[in-house]
C-alpha cells in the first residue's frame, strides 16, 4: 500500500511538468524521486517506517491514523 | 606523489554526472531524465570538455530504473547525440535489491566504467545505503569479467580502507581509480585539509577523481585539479551554478571547470585520450 500523501501530479503551485511525478501532500511539494520509492513502497520500503515526513506528520492528522486509511494498520510495522 | 602530477603537466579527466537518482527535475527543470534527454546533455558535455558521463537510469517521471533495457536506450542515445564520450554507468541503488544493482553491468557493449560505493552512507533521516563488503565484491567481479572499469566511490574515509582491502583481495590492475567525494552527513567534510589527507592514503599509484557535493562543487575541483587530480561536475551532485542560481546545463558546469583547468595549466582529455590515461 502506498503512502496515504502519495499522489501524482503534473502541477502544484508555480512547478509544472510532462509527466506526473510524485507529490506529498503532507510536505506539500513534489518529492525527489528516490523519496517516491519510499511513498510507493517500492523494495522493502515502508513509508510508515522509513519516510520522516509521514511519521511526523501521521500522528497528528486523524485522517491518516484512522485504520481504515492507515497503512501501519495490522501492526506489521 | 599527487602534485608531481600537477608539476609534470599530467593532463585531467572531466566526467560529467549528467542525471543521478535522487533528485530529478523538482530541483532544477534543466536536469536531464529520459534516455533521449541524457542523450543530448552527454553530447553538451562532451563538447564542452567531458571526456566521462556519469549515467544513471530514470523512468520517463524521473523515478529510479534499474533495468539493463533503460541503461540500453540511454546509452543508444548517447552514441546517437555524442561522438566517443566515455559511458560510466552507476551501480547505486540505496534500498534496492543487490540485484538490481548488477543490470547497468549487462548492457550490450557494457559501459567502459562503472561506478562502485566502497561503504555504507546514509540517505534522508531513515535510510542507509549498505554496500557491504560482499556487494562490493561481487558488483567488482561482475565487473572484471565483463571488461568494465571500476570508478570506486569514497564518500568517507572509511571508504579508503575499503579501497585498500579490495585490493588486497583483488588484481584492479596499474592504475585502481577512485573518487574522493566530500559533502554533507556521512560524507567526509569538506574541508582542503580533508581532501590533502584523501588524497595521502590513496594506495601507491592510484589515481583520483575529485567531487564536492554542492556549493563544494567548484572549489573541491579546483582543489583536485591543482593537486594532480581529475574532477567530476554536473547535475547530480550539484544544481546551481553559483549561489541562487540554478545551473542551465551540465555543460555549462564542465565549461566552467574546463576554464579553470586551463588557467591552471592542465589539458583538458578528449575521450580517446582518457582512456589511455585510465588504461581502460
Amino acid at each position: 500500500m502506498t503512502c496515504p500523501y502519495l499522489s501524482y501530479r503534473t502541477s502544484a503551485d508555480s512547478e509544472s511538468f510532462d509527466e506526473a511525478r510524485a507529490y506529498c501532500g503532507a510536505a506539500e511539494r513534489f518529492v525527489q524521486p528516490m523519496r517516491a520509492d519510499i511513498c510507493n513502497d517500492r523494495f522493502e520500503l515502508d513509508h510508515a517506517e522509513d519516510c520522516g515526513i509521514y511519521v511526523e506528520h501521521a500522528s497528528d492528522d486523524p485522517d491518516v491514523s484512522d485504520p481504515a486509511v492507515s497503512t501501519t494498520a495490522g501492526g506489521d510495522s | 606523489m599527487s602534485y608531481e602530477r600537477f608539476l609534470a603537466d599530467d593532463p585531467v579527466v572531466v566526467t560529467a554526472a549528467l542525471t543521478g537518482g535522487i533528485h530529478g527535475k523538482e530541483a532544477n527543470p534543466n536536469l536531464p531524465e529520459t534516455p533521449e534527454e541524457i542523450g543530448k546533455a552527454a553530447a553538451a558535455a562532451e563538447e564542452a570538455g567531458a571526456a566521462i558521463v556519469h549515467v544513471h537510469a530514470r523512468t520517463d517521471n524521473g523515478e529510479r530504473a534499474f533495468s539493463t533495457a533503460r541503461f540500453q536506450e540511454i546509452d543508444d542515445a548517447i552514441r546517437r547525440y555524442a561522438d566517443d564520450v566515455v559511458i560510466q554507468h552507476t551501480t547505486g541503488a540505496t534500498a534496492a535489491p543487490t540485484e538490481k544493482r548488477h543490470r547497468s553491468l549487462r548492457t550490450d557493449p557494457p559501459p567502459e566504467m562503472a561506478s562502485l560505493d566502497m561503504g555504507p552512507l546514509n540517505r534522508y533521516d531513515r535510510l542507509t545505503s549498505e554496500n557491504t563488503i560482499a556487494t562490493i565484491d561481487a558488483l567488482y567481479d561482475e565487473m572484471a569479467d565483463r571488461g568494465i572499469k571500476p570508478e570506486m566511490e569514497v564518500f568517507n574515509d572509511g571508504h579508503l580502507n575499503e579501497v585498500h582491502g579490495l585490493l588486497d583481495r583483488r588484481d584492479l590492475g596499474d592504475l585502481p581509480y577512485a573518487t574522493l567525494i566530500f559533502g554533507p552527513g556521512t560524507l567526509t567534510r569538506p574541508r582542503p585539509r580533508n581532501l590533502l589527507n584523501a588524497v595521502d592514503n590513496l594506495p601507491e599509484g592510484a589515481l583520483f577523481n575529485t567531487l564536492g557535493f554542492g556549493r563544494h562543487q567548484l572549489p573541491f575541483a579546483t582543489m583536485g585539479i591543482l593537486l594532480g587530480g581529475n574532477v567530476r561536475v554536473g547535475l547530480e551532485d550539484n544544481v546551481y551554478y553559483r549561489q541562487g542560481e540554478l545551473a542551465e546545463s551540465n555543460a555549462q558546469l564542465v565549461e566552467r571547470v574546463v576554464r579553470v583547468a586551463d588557467e591552471l595549466g592542465r589539458e583538458v582529455v578528449t575521450p580517446d585520450q582518457a582512456r589511455d590515461v585510465l588504461g581502460l
